[in-house]
């Protein structure tokens, strides 16, 4: 197995903070694995998530994203490389109100040519992968066709990781995307990702501040324990 | 990205249809006011051709212009009859027009004149008059009427019609002695020619017992006015005063030569001006008041644009989330700005082809009330190469302000990156 994302020494620190958010001198996690990092509100995931992205770049250090130094890459680069590779879910709010649920799956290959092109080898239109993944998903072919704000917050969320999944990125993170749900649809929802993301061969990164979901994860990150910078530091 | 934009547009329908509205209004204004002058301008120019002088007495030259061609005002000023036979007599003049005006029906002028106005006059590109029904009046008691006067007095060939005294409504002393025939109705021309009645001379003369006919001159011997001229070698004359004489030359350079000889004719203070170049002087008192109405408009555009630009600034705020959301499939700040321009140009475009509808839809709906209420008469012709050249205008101005919202969504794409506080 190769590895997805290296992190070496790479320090990150918001414009106009004081202190360094991030602090991490070595991560690394391998293609293909389904990972849980976990740590306590306001500690920094959402920050590591976002230079993983390529939306920001780390103060110091290297990272790579599926062998690509990102540090290295322009700003247009990385983007494409989100586009492509990287599948994103939110916490909440991950849809365009005014699109409909199939429209927002088919959304994720807007930007992303590499996607596109994996479903025409599939034999697949994009309407037509967008579709299947959301009946896969749990979601019927009415419910498919309503509006992003018809639907329950269950059913955005399978949505948004439908237009995560589609195209097969090789990189799925999620970002506390069942925090808004209760246990039962909680449990479905990361049964049904594990699912699509093994057929798929996608990596998966997977954000908590929730301990009880460590039960579903063969590796488990506790975020203090990777950054070096302490949160009491932080509120001196 | 021009259909997310079209899409989040419509999600934003209300806001968006009204700044669509905005701009179609102030855009309809601004082409509505460029077409108003082009073709003012060319029925202007239009009014009167082939005729190289005008002649009248002492007086300004757009007043001459505004009241010989355009029947406009009252000319205080005359010129004699025997200036008249003079002006015929000077080398270099092929035909001459003369024209006595004052009198209305019901508003429209009356112009007294000869044969030779339906013979020389000519408008337009060279055109002449003709006739859409009967002739030309063939005695002092026939009349020939425009084709807005016929329409608007409902004139048919055979109706009797009264002329009155001075150019106001029907309560000005009315020649009730003398009721005119209509002898033929001109076809329409467009220019001021539509809106007045015309007489030959003999008859203005009779209304005003200046001329007697001759039928009644050899009958009745004792009446003063023909003792009056008894003696003259020439034969009486049909009226004593003219208010303008049209000429055409034999040839056109001879026009600047005789103008100065006209202006300084001893016997009696005459102005001459040469009808293109008073034209362009009116019409250049005109522009003040034409380029005022055109900057208007161009600022109310301006204001429509501003009023699009401050929608688009005002989204931006509730559009955080949705920006992120393009962020995270991948979206650049470049295309965040793309989008931003877009949309810009989606609402502009909109806006301009429903002015350009309206436009049409004015000229078409409303074209017969313009002509009737304000004499601006509007044709539904395709759009001219200036009126192109405003709609790019609109359209590069638009996309210029769409970059100050663009500018903010992409800085805020960049600080935001995926995560949205809202
Ligand atoms: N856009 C930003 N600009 C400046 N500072 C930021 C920004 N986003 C986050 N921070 C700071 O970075 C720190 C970590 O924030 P982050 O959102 O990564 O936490 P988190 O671990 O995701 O928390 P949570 O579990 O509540 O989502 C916070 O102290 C916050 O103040
Ligand atoms: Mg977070």
């Amino acid at each position: 197995m190769s590895a997805c994302i290296t992190l070496e020494h790479v320090r990150f620190r918001w414009p106009g903070a004081q202190h360094h958010t991030l602090d991490i001198p070595q991560l690394s996690i391998q293609r293909g694995e389904q990972v849980l990092l976990r740590g306590p509100s306001g500690c920094g995931k959402s920050t590591l998530l976002s230079l993983i992205a390529g939306i920001h770049c780390p103060t110091e250090g290297q990272l790579q994203v599926l062998n690509q130094p990102l540090t290295a890459l322009n700003q247009r680069q990385r983007d494409r490389l989100r586009a492509n590779e990287i599948g994103y879910i939110f916490q909440q709010f991950n849809l365009l109100p005014y699109l409909s649920a199939v429209a927002n799956v088919a959304l994720a290959c807007q930007f992303a040519p590499a996607r596109r092109q994996r479903l025409q080898q599939q034999g697949l239109s994009v309407d037509q992968a967008s579709a299947a993944l959301l009946t896969r998903l749990g979601l019927s072919t009415a419910e498919q066709q309503l509006h992003a704000q018809q639907l329950s917050v269950g059913q955005q969320q399978r949505v948004a990781a439908a237009r995560a999944l589609l195209g097969a990125p090789a990189l799925i993170i999620a970002d506390e995307p069942t925090s808004a749900l209760d246990q039962a649809h909680r449990d479905a929802f990361i049964e049904v990702l594990f699912e699509q993301c093994a057929a798929q061969q996608s990596t998966l990164l997977f954000v908590t501040h929730d301990a009880t979901l460590a039960k579903h994860f063969a590796r488990v990150i506790e975020f203090t324990a990777i950054n070096a910078v302490q949160r009491e530091a932080k509120h001196v | 990205m021009f259909k997310l934009a079209c899409a989040s547009l419509w999600n934003r329908r209300v806001s968006a249809w009204l700044t669509v509205l905005a701009i179609a209004v102030s855009s309809l204004l601004l082409l509505g006011v460029e077409r108003l002058k082009t073709q003012t301008q060319n029925n202007f120019a239009n009014t009167i051709s082939a005729t190289d002088l005008i002649v009248g007495g002492r007086t300004g030259s757009t007043q001459l212009l505004l009241s010989s061609v355009f029947h406009i005002g009252n000319l205080t000023s005359t010129i004699s009859w025997d200036s008249y036979q003079h002006l015929k007599s000077l080398p270099g003049v092929a035909w001459s027009i003369p024209l006595a005006m004052g009198d209305s029906v019901r508003g429209f002028p009356v112009v007294a004149t000869t044969g030779d106005y339906f013979e020389f006059f000519r408008y337009g590109q060279q055109q002449p008059l003709s006739f859409a029904d009967g002739a030309m009046f063939a005695n002092e008691q026939q009349l020939v009427v425009g084709a807005e006067v016929a329409v608007q007095l409902g004139l048919r060939v055979g109706d009797p019609v009264t002329v009155a005294h001075g150019s106001g409504g029907p309560s000005f002393s009315q020649h009730d002695d003398h009721p005119f025939v209509v002898s033929g109705i001109l076809q329409r021309t467009g220019t001021p020619v539509d809106q007045a009645l015309y007489i030959a001379l003999e008859g203005l003369g009779l209304v005003h017992g200046e001329y007697i006919p001759a039928s009644v001159e050899s009958g009745d011997h004792g009446h003063n006015h023909h003792d009056h001229n008894h003696d003259d070698e020439h034969a009486e004359p049909p009226v004593y005063t003219l208010s303008a004489v049209l000429l055409g030359l034999q040839s056109k350079p001879l026009a600047l030569r005789l103008q100065r000889d006209i202006n300084t004719y001893r016997a009696e203070p005459m102005t001459a001006i040469i009808p293109g170049v008073a034209l362009q002087e009116f019409w250049r008192t005109m522009q003040v008041f034409e380029r005022a109405l055109f900057s208007i408009s161009v600022l109310v555009v301006i204001t429509g644009l501003i009023g699009m630009l401050t929608t688009l600034l005002a989204s931006l705020r509730e559009r955080r989330r949705e920006m992120a959301i393009l962020r995270a499939i991948g979206a650049g700040p470049v295309q965040i700005f793309s989008l931003l321009v877009s949309e810009a140009l989606v609402l502009t475009s909109a806006g301009l082809v429903l002015a350009v509808a309206g436009l049409f839809g004015v000229i078409g709906l409303g074209g017969e009330l313009l002509q009737q209420w304000f004499g601006l008469s509007l044709s539904a012709t395709g759009l001219t190469a200036a009126e192109w050249r405003l709609i790019a205008a609109i359209l590069v101005a638009a996309l210029f302000l769409s970059l100050v919202p663009a500018w903010r969504a992409y800085r805020l794409a960049l600080a935001d990156g995926l995560s949205v506080k809202l």
